[in-house]
């Protein structure tokens, strides 16, 4: 049992973070809502780091340092489709969607786009120019082709768990930022990390972030050990984890920080608002939970006492 | 990084199931039962894993143990929870009262009282609760008064498990008052039949056994009965409750219960409201969550540095799991889940783990000096 990660994937996810503070943090991902050169920017110092390199289909090593990149990458929201380049097919990023209702975020970056649903059916993607949003500032409506092709239900999988860890560098953030602030912030004559209602808030939040951490680490490891039906039920376990985790701790850490959390001078409102792109795409919560159902009843959400 | 718990661990896994099949019924719900049958089994069952050098299986072999890793006790104790504690009561004295006592406990002490432990022949029990301290330990007022050269104890401790099965207590008591808190507590390791002790059953929801009062009436004890230095209580109780927190696993019976009735449900489980089958599916991950979270506690034990924020975190996971678990399976079953007896669905353990459950954010230290002890570790130490 070895549950650390490895130092040289540590290293290399230290130098990424340190990467993308000097390009601003999260002021990044602000400043591109209005300047495109920003994602350039950004894409360029994915580049630097050498993240196209990665071949995350060789090895679980190459996927971890992939993972600690996307890790980093969302602690500053970095404005960039980093795992569906990471995970590009044929020079097409990969977009996963609910074919229903096909959204692609980053979609109007040049390049090809390849949408395909949680069963791996794939369909070429034509996007539409990127509205002026809040939420999920640079999602985009996209048409799919007629015709299908097959993505590997592997590269699915690595989709969802490299997304969450994404969304675990987010909530990481966020709850940096919140903890920083109440111990300065002071209300009735002492900061707001005095009071117990306010202690408890925290660790509940430091609870539900460990747990998010140790279940992306274990299912990162599965990915490269588990049964084909096995890993894609606990990708999108880890994957409806994760958004449960970002909604519960970006809601604490919004109570804790008051109003300042809402203004985007402050890093929480930047993470919240460009978080929720990767929380509603390609399903929501509740339509993860519905898919894994399905695999609970076929036995294939593996457990202690359950085996695929 | 590798979560796998390695060919030794699973083939002990094997094992282990294979012995309960062999020697547990199927309908056994754990010791604290109105039945003493159910006592008498956990003892043969006890002496059964001895004999494999099984039951102290991570101890070291001086003291009687099997030489196992952590991890090989961990995959014990997930097993042991799982199938509702066939060693009954006996598991607190392998999880936490030998290990202290193999830190802190005297040559004599050890030569005395860890053979028994290991060869599953004693039932320990903790006297730490007073009716006027609960998470506060250092308010204790039980009192340990110097006389000749041993003490004379008079007080009264309150929820003590097993106190009419224990032939050994654990007992914590007050031998300076005017000390500062952290060095105000004595441990001692007192035989039940001592003159003077007394001890008497709370009848509680949780079942028999879970709760009881312990009396004690001018009980004296000597210096060979102090468990580590005098004034030295705290230390060794804070040792002993990061053993406790990551003891049981309380996600492992989630997790058999969780499958046992979906097995048991067949298709009806399709028929459940779709809102009980996400918040199941949800369970199974909380139930994952949990488990791993355990393990990064036992990780921390195997390296010799145990972090209380760490084990908090842990056990702040497993409660809750627990908790939402039993109402899950409650609303699963419906009605059927007010029937406790051995003819109910599963043989009464939804009842039985409903009502164990409620007390998990309280037993063993409440899940609000966990929480403090995790928003202290996050918010740099203050």
């Amino acid at each position: 049992m070895l549950t650390q990660l490895p130092t040289d994937v540590v290293a290399f996810g230290a130098s990424a973070r340190d990467r993308f503070t000097a390009l601003g943090g999260v002021e990044l991902a602000l400043r591109a809502e209005s300047d495109p050169a920003a994602r350039v920017t950004a894409g360029d110092a994915l580049a630097e780091l050498g993240a196209w390199d990665i071949d995350v289909r060789s090895d679980a090593d190459e996927f971890l340092a992939a993972a600690e990149l996307c890790r980093a990458a969302g602690a500053v929201v970095l404005p960039y489709p980093l795992v569906e380049q990471l995970l590009s097919v044929d020079g097409n990023r990969l977009a996963l969607v609910d074919a229903r209702h096909p959204w692609i975020d980053h979609g109007d970056l040049e390049g090809g786009w390849l949408a395909s649903d949680l069963d791996g059916s794939a369909r070429m993607a034509v996007t539409a120019p990127r509205r002026a949003a809040k939420l999920g500032p640079f999602v985009t409506r996209a048409e799919l082709a007629a015709e299908t092709v097959t993505v590997a239900l592997e590269d699915v999988d690595r989709h969802l768990v490299l997304g969450s860890w994404r969304l675990l560098g987010g909530v990481s953030a966020a709850l940096v930022l919140a903890t920083e602030h109440i111990k300065v912030r002071k209300q009735f004559g002492q900061a707001l990390a005095e009071f117990q209602a306010v202690r408890f808030a925290v660790a509940d939040a430091v609870v539900a972030h460990r747990g998010l951490e140790e279940l992306a680490k274990y299912t990162t490891w599965r990915l490269a050990t588990a049964t084909l039906a096995a890993r894609h039920a606990d990708a999108i376990a880890l994957r409806l984890h994760a958004d449960d985790v970002a909604t519960q701790v970006l809601r604490c850490c919004h109570q804790l920080l008051g109003a300042i959390g809402f203004c985007d001078e402050h890093g929480v409102s930047v993470l919240d608002r460009h978080m929720q792109a990767l929380l509603r795409l390609p399903h929501s919560a509740e339509a993860l939970a519905d898919r894994l159902v399905l695999a609970v009843s076929a036995g294939e959400l593996e457990s202690l006492f359950v085996s695929a | 990084m590798d979560y796998d718990l390695g060919p030794d661990a699973e083939a002990l896994r094997t094992r282990l199931r294979a012995l309960i099949a062999e020697h547990i019924p199927e309908d056994f719900l754990g010791a604290c039962t109105d039945d003493p049958e159910d006592l008498a089994l956990t003892e043969r069952f006890c002496k059964t894993l001895a004999a494999d050098n099984l039951l102290a299986l991570a101890w070291p072999e001086e003291f009687g143990g099997g030489g196992g890793d952590v991890w090989q006790q961990t995959v014990v104790r997930e097993e042991m929870w799982a199938h509702h504690e066939p060693r009954g009561p006996q598991y607190m004295g392998i999880n936490w009262v030998g290990p202290a006592i193999m830190r802190h406990g005297s040559a004599a002490q050890k030569a005395k009282h860890l053979p028994p432990i290991a060869d599953g022949e004693v039932i320990w029990c903790q006297g730490f609760s007073e009716p006027e301290a609960g998470s506060d330990l250092a308010s204790m007022r039980t009192q340990a008064t110097a006389d000749g050269d041993g003490w004379v104890i008079n007080g009264q401790k309150v929820w003590t498990s097993y106190a009419l099965m224990a032939q050994w207590c654990v007992l914590a008591a007050c031998t300076d008052p005017a000390a500062s808190a952290s060095r105000r507590i004595t441990l001692f390791l007192l035989p039940m039949d001592r003159a003077g002790v007394t001890a008497r059953p709370i009848p509680s929801m949780l079942g028999p056994h879970h709760l009881n009062e312990l009396f004690l009436d001018n009980v004296r004890v000597g210096p060979d009965d102090v468990l580590g230095e005098v004034g030295g209580g705290w230390r060794v109780i804070k040792d002993a409750l990061a053993y406790e927190r990551v003891g049981i696993a309380r996600y492992a019976r989630c997790d058999s219960l969780l499958a046992r009735l979906r097995e048991s449900l067949g298709d009806e489980w399709n028929q459940l409201p779709g809102g009980l089958r996400t918040r199941w599916v949800r369970a199974m991950i909380d139930v994952r969550v949990a488990r791993l979270l355990a393990y990064t506690a036992v990780a921390q034990q195997e390296s010799g540095q145990p972090d209380d924020a760490t084990a908090s975190l842990a056990r702040i996971a497993t409660t809750r799991t627990d908790q939402s678990v039993a109402e899950l399976l409650m609303e699963a079953v419906g009605p059927e889940g007010l029937e406790g007896d051995r003819r109910a669905v599963l043989h009464g353990a939804i009842d039985d783990h409903w009502r164990y459950a409620q007390a998990a954010t309280v037993a063993s230290g409440t899940i609000e000096v966990q929480r403090m002890l995790v928003a202290r570790s996050a918010l740099g130490g203050r």
